[in-house]
C-alpha cells in the first residue's frame, strides 16, 4: 500500500464534492493540501458520444439501473469527474421555505440556504430559454398544464451554449451544462486542488483513507498510479452521494456510533408517462426538460415534469410487451413524455446498508402515501396530455395499454388506484436523499447543522445524504448550498484540525 | 436448449421486431445483453438463470408444454402471467427479463432509425428550422 499526505480529503466530486473542492480551494494559499477522489473518470469531449447504453454504462453505477433489495425500484446516479452532476439535465430550483421548516434542523435556515443557493445560480449561469429554443414536448406539457389551470412554470437551467442535443442524461456532447465538471473543479484545480480520478475509496480510518486506483480503459487517465493507497489527511469531506457516503461510513465501521447512519433515505420515486399524437412533434430536438407542475406538491404530493428520454429507458418505463408496445416505440418522433415525482416521507426503515463486500444495498419500501401520490400524478399526466391534444395516453398503472382520447373523461377508472404493481411498473429514482441526515443528536442523526459529523471533527459530509427529508424539488441547487455550508465550517475549523492533527 | 436460445425465442415475443433480426443486428443485441449481464452481481446471475429455467418450465403446469413449444398466443399468455403474478418476485424476476431483451433491442446504436428518433448534436437548428416552416 502507498502513503499519501494531505490535508483535507474530498470524496467525491458531484455538485457536494465539487463545490466543497472550490469553496475550500482558497486554503491552498495557504499551503492546504488538498485532493478529490473521484470514482469516475474524467471524460474526454469526443467520448460523449449520446450512445444510450454505452454511456450509460460508462456514466452511471450499474448503468443507471441500481436496484432496490427488493428489486421494485431502480436508482440512477452517477459516477465520474463531476459526479452526477455530468448527467442530470441542469434544473436549477430552490428549496422552498416550508421544506426547510419541515427538515426541522436547529441552526439552518432557509435564509442561509437561499443566499448560498442564488451564489450558485449565478455561478452557474442559471437562466430561461427563450421560447424559440422550447420544443413541442415542453410547450405542449405548459399548454395542457394551463388548460387545466394547473400551475405551472419554467425550470430556471445552467447553461452556456447549449445547442438543444437533447442527451443531457447522457453527458452533454456541446459541454453546455455547467456542473461541477466545468465550474467549480477546474477552479478549484486552478487554484491548487487536486483531483484523483478512477479512485475508490474503500474506507475512512481515523484522519485517514484507504482508496484503490484503477484505469477503466476510458477517460482521462488517473493522475495516481493504479494501486492501493492510505492518505492521511487533518480533514475529511464526504460526498459520495446518498448512497454512497453512508455505504463508505458503514463500511468504516461508524454504525456503532451513529445508529442513524445510512437511515431515513428518501429518493422522490418516480415514473415516466408517453402520450402519442397523430402527427410528429419536435422532442428529441431542444432540451428536454423546460417545465414542472408542482400544482399538486402540497395536496397530493408529487410534482410532474416535461421529459423527453431515449429508446431503451423509454421501451423499459413502458409496462407490458409485445405488438402495442412496439407500435408505441415505432413513433419515438410522436410522443409527448411527462417524468412524476413522488414527495416521499424520511422513514428510518428505508435505508442504506452495506454487504458482506461492503458494497451498498438500499432498503426501500414504497409506502401506500407515496403510491396513491404516484397513482394521482400519472391521472394528473394523463390529463395534462389529453387537454394537450395526445391522441393516446400510456400509464404504467393503466388496466390496459392505451387510454384512448375518446376515455379522457374516464381516467380515474383507467388508471385505478391498486393498477400500480410493485415489480411490474417501472419506477426509478434519480434523486436519492438522506442517509447521513443532519441534525441535533446522534439518536436521529447523523452530522450537525454544519454537516460535521457527531463526535468526530475531523470528518464531516457534504452532499444530498445530509437531507434530513425529501427536498420535495430537482436537489442540486440544495446540494451546492449545503456543501457550501459544509465547507465554511471546514474553514472556520482549520486553524484547530490543523493543530489537533499535528 | 440454452439460456440465449431461450432468451432469443422470448425477444421475439417481447419485441416482435425482433424475431426477423439477423446477422449483424442480432449479434449486437445479444452482446448487448450479455453484457449487461455479466455486469451483475454473479448471485443476480445465477438467479437470472434459475429464473430463465422457471420461465420456460412453468408453462407445463398449464399447458402441458414449455414454454418455447407453445403456440405465440399462449407464450404471450404465458409471461403476461409472469408480468402480473401475485408474486412479486416472480414479476420483478419477469420484469428484469424483459429489460434485458429491451436493452439488447433498443440499446442497439442504430436503433434510432427504426423508431423514428434521430437526435443531433444541434438540436436547436433542427428545431428552429421547422418552427420556421
Amino acid at each position: 500500500m502507498l502513503d499519501r499526505d494531505a490535508d483535507i480529503v474530498i470524496i467525491g466530486s458531484g455538485a457536494g464534492g465539487g463545490t466543497a473542492a472550490n469553496a475550500l480551494a482558497p486554503l491552498c494559499r495557504d499551503g492546504a493540501r488538498t485532493v478529490v477522489l473521484e470514482e469516475g473518470p474524467k471524460f474526454r469531449e469526443d467520448e460523449f458520444t449520446g450512445r444510450e447504453v454505452e454511456m450509460a454504462k460508462r456514466l452511471y453505477v450499474d448503468e443507471g439501473g441500481f436496484l432496490t433489495e427488493d428489486r421494485a425500484m431502480t436508482i440512477a446516479f452517477g459516477r465520474a469527474y463531476g459526479g452526477s452532476t455530468v448527467v442530470y439535465t441542469g434544473t436549477s430550483l430552490t428549496v422552498t421555505e416550508p421544506t426547510v421548516r419541515r427538515w426541522g434542523v436547529p441552526g439552518l435556515s432557509h435564509e442561509d440556504i437561499l443566499r448560498r443557493s442564488q451564489k450558485y445560480l449565478e455561478e452557474n449561469h442559471v437562466h430561461l430559454l427563450t421560447p424559440a429554443d422550447i420544443n413541442d414536448n415542453n410547450r405542449l406539457f405548459e399548454e395542457g398544464c394551463r388548460r387545466l389551470g394547473y400551475r405551472v412554470a419554467q425550470f430556471p437551467l445552467n447553461l452556456r451554449g447549449c445547442r438543444g442535443a437533447g442527451l443531457c442524461n447522457l453527458g452533454c456532447p456541446n459541454g453546455a451544462k455547467m456542473g461541477t465538471h466545468r465550474v467549480q473543479l477546474p477552479e478549484a484545480e486552478r487554484q491548487g486542488v487536486a483531483v484523483v480520478t478512477n479512485c475508490r475509496v474503500d474506507r475512512i480510518e481515523e484522519r485517514a483513507v484507504v482508496a484503490t486506483v484503477t484505469e477503466r480503459g476510458f477517460g482521462e487517465r488517473s493522475a495516481w498510479a493504479p494501486g492501493e493507497y492510505r492518505i492521511r489527511a487533518k480533514a475529511i469531506v464526504v460526498a459520495g452521494g446518498a448512497i454512497g457516503s453512508p455505504a463508505l461510513l458503514l463500511r468504516s465501521a461508524l454504525a456503532a456510533r451513529l445508529p442513524a447512519l445510512g437511515r431515513y433515505l428518501t429518493c422522490h420515486p418516480a415514473l415516466i408517462l408517453v402520450a402519442q399524437h397523430e402527427r410528429p412533434i419536435t422532442n428529441y430536438h431542444g432540451h428536454p426538460k423546460s417545465y414542472y407542475c408542482d400544482h399538486f406538491a402540497d395536496s397530493d404530493g408529487f410534482l410532474l415534469e416535461s421529459c423527453m428520454y431515449f429508446p431503451f429507458t423509454t421501451a423499459k418505463s413502458l409496462t407490458g410487451f409485445g405488438a402495442e408496445h412496439s407500435r408505441m416505440m415505432s413513433a419515438m418522433d410522436r410522443l409527448q413524455m411527462i417524468l412524476v415525482l413522488a414527495i416521499d416521507p424520511a422513514e428510518a426503515e428505508n435505508r442504506v446498508m452495506a454487504d458482506a463486500q461492503g458494497r451498498p444495498v438500499v432498503r426501500y419500501a414504497i409506502a401506500d402515501g407515496v403510491r396513491r401520490s404516484l397513482v394521482a400524478a400519472m391521472r394528473a399526466s394523463a390529463r395534462v396530455f389529453f387537454a394537450a391534444g395526445a391522441t393516446r395516453v400510456h400509464a404504467p398503472a393503466s388496466s390496459r395499454f392505451f387510454i384512448e382520447a375518446a376515455d379522457a373523461d374516464r381516467v380515474d377508472e383507467r388508471i385505478p388506484f391498486d393498477g400500480l404493481t410493485l415489480g411490474k411498473v417501472t419506477i426509478s429514482s434519480a434523486h436519492p436523499m438522506g442517509g447521513c441526515r443532519m441534525g441535533a443528536t446522534p439518536a436521529d442523526s447523523v452530522t450537525d447543522a454544519w454537516g460535521q459529523v457527531h463526535g468526530l471533527p475531523w470528518l464531516f459530509v457534504a452532499d444530498a445524504s445530509l437531507f434530513p427529508r425529501c427536498a420535495e424539488i430537482n436537489p442540486y441547487v440544495t446540494i451546492m448550498a449545503l456543501a457550501d455550508r459544509v465547507a465554511e465550517r471546514v474553514r472556520r475549523e482549520w486553524p484547530h484540525l490543523r493543530a489537533n492533527a499535528s | 436448449m440454452t439460456q440465449r436460445q431461450l432468451l432469443v425465442s422470448l425477444a421475439g415475443r417481447i419485441v416482435p421486431e425482433s424475431a426477423s433480426m439477423a446477422g449483424s443486428p442480432r449479434a449486437q443485441m445479444l452482446s448487448l445483453i450479455d453484457e449487461a449481464l455479466a455486469a451483475r452481481p454473479p448471485v443476480m446471475r445465477r438467479q437470472f438463470g434459475l429464473f430463465l429455467i422457471v420461465l420456460r418450465w412453468a408453462p407445463l403446469l398449464r399447458y402441458l408444454r414449455p414454454l418455447d413449444r407453445l403456440d405465440p398466443r399462449r407464450q404471450d399468455a404465458a409471461l403476461r402471467w409472469f408480468q402480473d403474478c401475485p408474486i412479486q418476485a416472480v414479476r420483478s424476476g419477469f420484469w428484469g427479463v424483459r429489460t434485458l431483451i429491451f436493452i439488447g433491442y433498443y440499446g442497439r446504436p442504430d436503433v434510432g432509425r427504426d423508431l423514428a428518433y434521430v437526435p443531433a448534436a444541434d438540436g436547436n437548428a433542427v428545431l428552429h428550422a421547422r418552427s420556421r416552416r
